[in-house]
């Protein structure tokens, strides 16, 4: 059977690429295909990787502080794409400083993420919620 | 043993070079005008005929041939994004040798098809979907062309995973279909050697009969390439050298022409400018650019054109330009002339060039690289009968030179200037592969260095 392609980045214009390598790592041991685009990824460069790699899913990173403003229409661009079945996951340090995760996690809903994960989160995580999700999808 | 007779059709004079590959010699050289009227064998006929003498004293073991005969291959590329795959399509065309006549993306539309249809075009290369990607479009691009009359040969360089479905669609409908690799296997990774090889291929098998070559075919043995092809493997070969010997090292050439102007650059790693990120798909080592609108007679006007959108041109020049187009054999005027020359290498040498693009970010500006910083570039080439003839070569070829006014555009900051001044190159390129350490001396010896600061 063919792997599932996902493609991993940092939007914006945010350098931090610890967490891009071990997002790769991760998501390679865990049997996906993985198209890391690195880090100050724009939303084009993302999307224009999904139509070329068919993935499934794209990893949104964001450490800066600035991830609301970098996300901010990349919902919107998918769908304009035609790609609104692609799931869509951020985590990071999406927004500066500790404030409350919840209106966080509701802006980045209403961008059109399906997942959205506060800091420090286990990738893990994410690629448990992932393989749940893809199931679902069938 | 081998004493090859190595021609270039197709330009306004066939040329001819007889290289003795053991003495490593040219042994002679000539020149015979073409016309469109003119037919290719007359031209070889002609330059045959004045090499009589020596290849009276010297039996060929081969004759070779590179041609750009009926304006070159002409090429259309579909891919499926703009920025990835039919980008990586265009590049491994135009480094094959070839000019673009028309590029799309995405799932091709009726109109895009008789657009196909109507178009002069001698290859078609397919592209579209990484390795195990995107299957969808490229097969339903694949079903869209079957539906054309078969003319030209097409090559499969898509997603190989859809291949076994796209392929026999075409060939079901009488399409003579090459696969080869991916021209971007992964995202962001150009690979286009196998593409280039497989248009050469092509070339040889379709086009040369197409373009009334076949009747010459028959002495050549199988290398015929397109000319800029020939000319790409000559210049890679000096700048790389050979295990036994060192090439030049990395270099950019610029041949003007007529009616169009191309640009080769040659690189052993892509060169990055300091604290700049580097954006966008990355730019091959072996670069080549055509420009179909800057060229010194058929495309003078254009040329003033593209000037007086950027500085101010004098009557004078424009109104030469303007009747060149008109009357390209008319008297030169070589003042004029070094400055049109000028302007094509210029203007090309831009457009091919890399550039710093500023992005200001939350954390202040930011530089980001797009294709190749040129600047540290120590070598600029100059080809083609323009500059060969021209009054002062030095001048136009300096017109590539980095412009602190402009610092965005990455070209050469302080390179020093060659010509191809017995019109080696093409010829030479045609045995670059099989003689490598030859071929390399002998450019070496030909391609001569203008003095640094003749101006
Ligand atoms: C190293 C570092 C840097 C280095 C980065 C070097 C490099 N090339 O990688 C340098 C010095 C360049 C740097 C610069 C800056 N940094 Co810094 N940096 C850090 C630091 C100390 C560690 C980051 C790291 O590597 N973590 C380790 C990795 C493994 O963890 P991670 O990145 O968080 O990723 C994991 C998880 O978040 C999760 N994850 C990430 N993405 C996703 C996505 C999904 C879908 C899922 C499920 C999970 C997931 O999985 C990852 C793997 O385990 C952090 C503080 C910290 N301790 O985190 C600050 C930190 C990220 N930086 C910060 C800041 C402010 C900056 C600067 C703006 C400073 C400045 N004023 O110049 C600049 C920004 C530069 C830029 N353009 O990006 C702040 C961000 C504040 C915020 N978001 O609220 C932090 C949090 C420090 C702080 N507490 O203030 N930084």
């Amino acid at each position: 059977m063919e792997k599932t392609t996902v493609v991993i980045g940092v939007i914006g214009a945010d350098v931090h690429a610890v967490g891009n390598r071990i997002i790769d790592y991760a998501l390679t041991q865990a049997g996906f295909n993985v198209v890391n685009l690195g880090v100050m990824v724009s939303q084009k460069e993302f999307v224009d990787a999904v139509i070329e790699t068919n993935a499934k899913a794209i990893f949104v990173s964001s450490l800066y502080g600035h991830g609301e403003l970098d996300c901010r229409g990349m919902g919107d661009l998918l769908k304009e794409a035609g790609l609104e079945k692609v799931l869509l996951y951020a985590g990071g340090n999406l927004v500066v400083g500790k404030t409350d995760f919840e209106p966080v996690e509701e802006a980045f809903k209403a961008m059109g993420f399906d997942r959205v994960y506060p800091p420090g989160t286990d990738i893990n995580q994410g690629i448990a919620d992932l393989k749940a999700d893809l199931a679902a999808l069938g | 043993m081998g004493t090859y007779l190595l021609l270039d059709v197709g330009s306004t004079f066939t040329k001819g070079l007889i290289v003795d590959t053991d003495e490593v010699k040219i042994l002679g050289h000539a020149q015979a005008p073409t016309t469109a009227q003119t037919d290719i064998v007359e031209g070889i006929e002609a330059v045959k005929a004045k090499l009589a003498d020596v290849i009276a004293a010297h039996p060929l073991t081969a004759t070779r041939l590179c041609s750009s005969a009926k304006g070159g291959l002409k090429m259309i590329a579909v891919g499926l994004v703009p920025d990835l795959t039919l980008k990586a399509a265009t590049l491994a065309c135009t480094s094959a040798g070839a000019k673009l006549v028309g590029t799309y993306s995405f799932t091709l539309s009726e109109r895009e098809v008789e657009a196909i249809e109507s178009a002069q075009c001698d290859v078609l290369l397919l592209a579209g979907g990484t390795d195990g990607g995107n299957q969808e479009v490229i097969i339903a691009n694949a079903k869209a062309l079957s539906r054309l009359t078969p003319r030209f040969p097409i090559i499969y360089a898509g997603n190989k995973s859809a291949a076994d479905v796209a392929v026999p669609i075409l060939r079901q409908h009488g399409f003579t279909v090459s696969v080869s690799d991916n021209v971007m296997p992964t995202t962001g990774v150009l690979q286009v050697d196998s593409a280039r090889e497989a248009i050469r291929a092509v070339f040889l098998d379709t086009i040369v009969k197409a373009k009334g070559l076949s009747s010459v075919a028959s002495v050549i043995e199988n290398v015929v390439y397109p000319t800029p092809s020939s000319v790409l493997d000559a210049l890679s070969l000096l700048a790389n050298g050979t295990p036994n010997q060192p090439g030049w090292g990395d270099l950019m050439a610029v041949d003007i022409g007529g009616a169009t102007t191309d640009v080769y650059t040659m690189h052993q790693r892509l060169p990055v400018s300091d604290n700049a990120m580097v954006r966008g798909l990355p730019d091959p080592l072996i670069k080549r650019t055509v420009e179909g609108d800057l060229g010194v007679r058929f495309n003078a006007a254009s040329v003033i054109d593209h000037l007086s959108r950027v500085e101010s041109v004098d009557q004078g020049l424009s109104d030469y330009a303007h009747s060149l187009a008109l009357h390209p054999h008319q008297a030169a005027n070589p003042d004029f002339d070094v400055r049109l020359a000028g302007a094509c290498a210029r203007l090309a040498a831009q457009r091919h060039a890399g550039r710093l693009e500023s992005a200001y970010t939350p954390m202040g500006r930011i530089d980001l690289q797009v294709g190749k910083d040129l600047r540290p570039l120590k070598t600029v080439i100059g080809i083609g009968g323009p500059l060969i003839h021209a009054k002062d070569v030095q001048e136009i070829l300096s017109q590539v030179r980095y412009n602190p006014a402009q610092p965005e555009i990455l070209l050469p900051v302080d390179p020093h200037y060659a010509l191809d001044k017995h019109y080696v190159i093409s010829g030479l390129g045609l045995l670059a592969k099989s003689h490598p350490d030859a071929v390399l001396t002998l450019l070496k010896q030909t391609v001569e260095e203008l003095t640094h600061d003749q101006s």
